[in-house]
């Protein structure tokens, strides 16, 4: 069942002389249960693609179904919930809160959303999972680059969503950690029923993936 | 509040300068207006303390109690109660052996009227003679004691304090409470004359008698020499301080919003509502506030115990609490002024390629 369809999405940014397509045109559906890899050089329009597939920005032209809610047709505050209690994100940025811990982090997610997070043990074992365990009392300007990634891997994950949209995930890892974030992201959708969209042009990631596009200067396609 | 506390924990030095500034602008506000005001108290503490609400004067003094003189005649066509006294001012010189010269305030009071019963003794007691005198508490800071001699003006004769009171400045000179009789000496007038005015704690009061004239406390304090001068100016000055202080702590809270929103856009992107940033930038606002306000208060406090009993020095709730409650206002507004751009901010903005 696809609980994540991109239809016809169209995105330019500037305007007259200095506009820019990003994305043309742009079909894509997300299916619970199944990872999708969509694998881009640098500048493809992945980051565009995955932030208006989690209702982060808008396009231009075309829609983005999430569960059945047209994205256009919520208002911010809905979009707000639907994103904290259905999507998980996973940035490239990493985008930690800066001055709060580790375990804040999470601490955070449960004030704002108190219920359907990961239980304490569930944490735990997706800390121990990630290598992140002794890491909870640091602060993220603390953590290497690779460790901050895996802590934001965490944080999505800990919100428990139905939806997880993860822009370069391994960038920063090793080949032994990017299979077990692989498997991770694997084992989610498989165990967990959930929808995992991945852009990356990490191809180590490939043997995870259940579907694999490919997208080339704003135009998507199945690989 | 978990996200505002979190960061000041984390931030200290940044937070802590902010605080700082908003303690010493606090503390600015507070020991300036504590100033004024204790000065504009030191024009009227004396009449203050017997709580009246009229004045009678010669109608050709010109509102003023210094120049009014009020003749027997006259004074015996009003008709008193024990709501009206008689009141003679005369502004006097006053040195005892071994002390320094002190300019005060001589009021002479009749024994058997409202405002002698109403003054508060703390020491000694009231006069009951035209040689005997009861003096500011400020004479005792001077160095003047109970039972000391002091003269009035040139003159040879010889007063004895039998008595300090409290409070008791008028024109921000301390006061000598004496006689009527002792006031005709020192004014250089005859029995022919009883007051220089008449006080009376009736707001119903009213004469007809020609050649007096009634004055509200209000009018009269207002035209008291200098009073409304000096408080114009004070005025103004606190206002514009507030302004300025105002001005000044909500361009610092809208600089420190504007510094958080990359912050706030990761949020965003997680999903928190916009709600919660609000919330979360008005409480450290108030955090911040409150706790410069609390710290700039505890430092005037300690300014006022260690300050010499001889600066004026008082402050007044209203007064007060408008100050607190301005800067605290100010503050939350400097900090929601971006309101719409919390609102507003592009979780885009932050994720970067
Ligand atoms: N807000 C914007 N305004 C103008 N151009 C933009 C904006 N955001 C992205 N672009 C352009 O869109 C193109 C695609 O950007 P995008 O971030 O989606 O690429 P990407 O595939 O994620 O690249 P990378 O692998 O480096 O992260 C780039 O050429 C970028 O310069
Ligand atoms: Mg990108």
């Amino acid at each position: 069942m696809s609980v994540l369809e991109v239809n016809h999405v169209t995105k330019t940014f500037g305007h007259n002389t200095n506009e820019v397509t990003v994305l043309t045109d742009v079909n894509f559906t997300a299916a619970a249960g199944e990872v999708s890899l969509v694998i881009g050089p640098s500048g493809s329009g992945k980051s565009t693609f995955l932030t208006i597939a989690g209702g982060i920005q808008t396009p231009t032209d075309g829609d983005v179904v999430v569960q059945g809610n047209g994205l256009a047709q919520l208002s911010g505050k809905a979009r707000d919930a639907l994103r904290l209690n259905h999507i998980g994100f996973i940035l490239q940025a990493y985008n930690l809160v800066p001055y709060l811990t580790v375990k804040d982090q999470f601490a955070l997610v449960d004030r704002v959303k108190s219920k359907g997070n990961l239980s304490a043990t569930d944490l735990r074992h997706l800390l121990e999972k990630l290598g992140i365990s002794q890491l909870i009392n640091q602060y993220p300007a603390e953590l290497s680059g690779g460790q901050t990634q895996r802590v934001a891997i965490a944080r999505a994950l800990y919100q428990n969503p139905d939806i997880i949209l993860a822009d370069e995930p391994t960038a920063a890892l090793d080949s032994e950690r990017v299979k077990v974030v692989g498997q991770l992201l694997h084992d989610l959708a498989k165990e967990h029923n959930k929808a995992i969209v991945v852009v990356t042009h990490d191809l180590r990631l490939k043997e995870f993936a259940d579907k694999t596009y490919a997208i080339m200067d704003g135009k998507m396609t199945v690989a | 509040m978990f996200l505002a506390l979190k960061e000041i924990r984390h931030e200290k030095l940044r937070y802590g300068l902010i605080i700082g500034m908003i303690v010493l602008v606090s503390y600015l506000v507070f020991v300036l207006s504590g100033l004024a005001y204790g000065l504009a108290q030191q024009n009227t503490q004396a009449i203050s303390s017997w709580n009246a609400s009229k004045v009678v004067l010669n109608s050709d003094a010109n509102d003023s109690l210094s120049q009014s003189l009020i003749t027997k005649q006259t004074a015996d066509k009003v008709k008193l109660t024990t709501h009206e006294a008689y009141i003679g001012q005369a502004g006097v010189v006053a040195k005892a052996k071994g002390q320094a010269k002190l300019s005060a305030q001589f009021l002479g009071i009749n024994q058997s009227q409202f405002i002698y019963k109403r003054v508060k003794v703390t020491a000694g007691h009231k006069p009951t003679t035209n040689h005997q005198i009861m003096v500011d508490d400020s004479f005792k800071d001077n160095g003047y004691r109970l039972g000391d001699k002091v003269t009035l003006n040139s003159t040879d004769t010889q007063y004895k304090i039998v008595g300090f009171t409290h409070n008791a400045k008028l024109s921000v000179a301390p006061v000598i409470y004496g006689t009527l009789g002792t006031w005709r000496t020192l004014s250089h007038v005859t029995s022919d004359f009883q007051a220089s005015g008449i006080i009376t704690n009736r707001d119903s009061f009213k004469t007809k008698t020609s050649g007096l004239s009634t004055l509200t406390m209000s009018k009269f304090i207002n035209k008291l020499p200098g009073y409304s001068a000096q408080n114009t100016t004070f005025t103004f000055m606190i206002g514009f301080l507030m302004i300025i202080a105002m001005v000044v702590i909500a361009v610092f809270l809208y600089i420190l919003t504007m510094q958080k929103l990359p912050n706030y856009a990761v949020l965003r992107a997680q999903g928190i509502p916009a709600k919660v940033l609000v919330t979360t930038t008005v409480s450290q606002a108030l955090i911040l506030v409150v706790g410069g306000l609390a710290i700039g208060a505890a430092l005037t406090l300690a300014t006022v115990l260690a300050l010499p009993a001889g600066v004026p020095m008082s402050f007044n709730v209203p007064l007060l609490a408008g100050v607190t409650g301005g800067i605290l206002l100010t503050g939350v507004i400097g900090a929601l002024i971006p309101v719409k751009v919390i609102l507003n901010v592009d979780p885009v903005s932050v994720m970067g390629g």
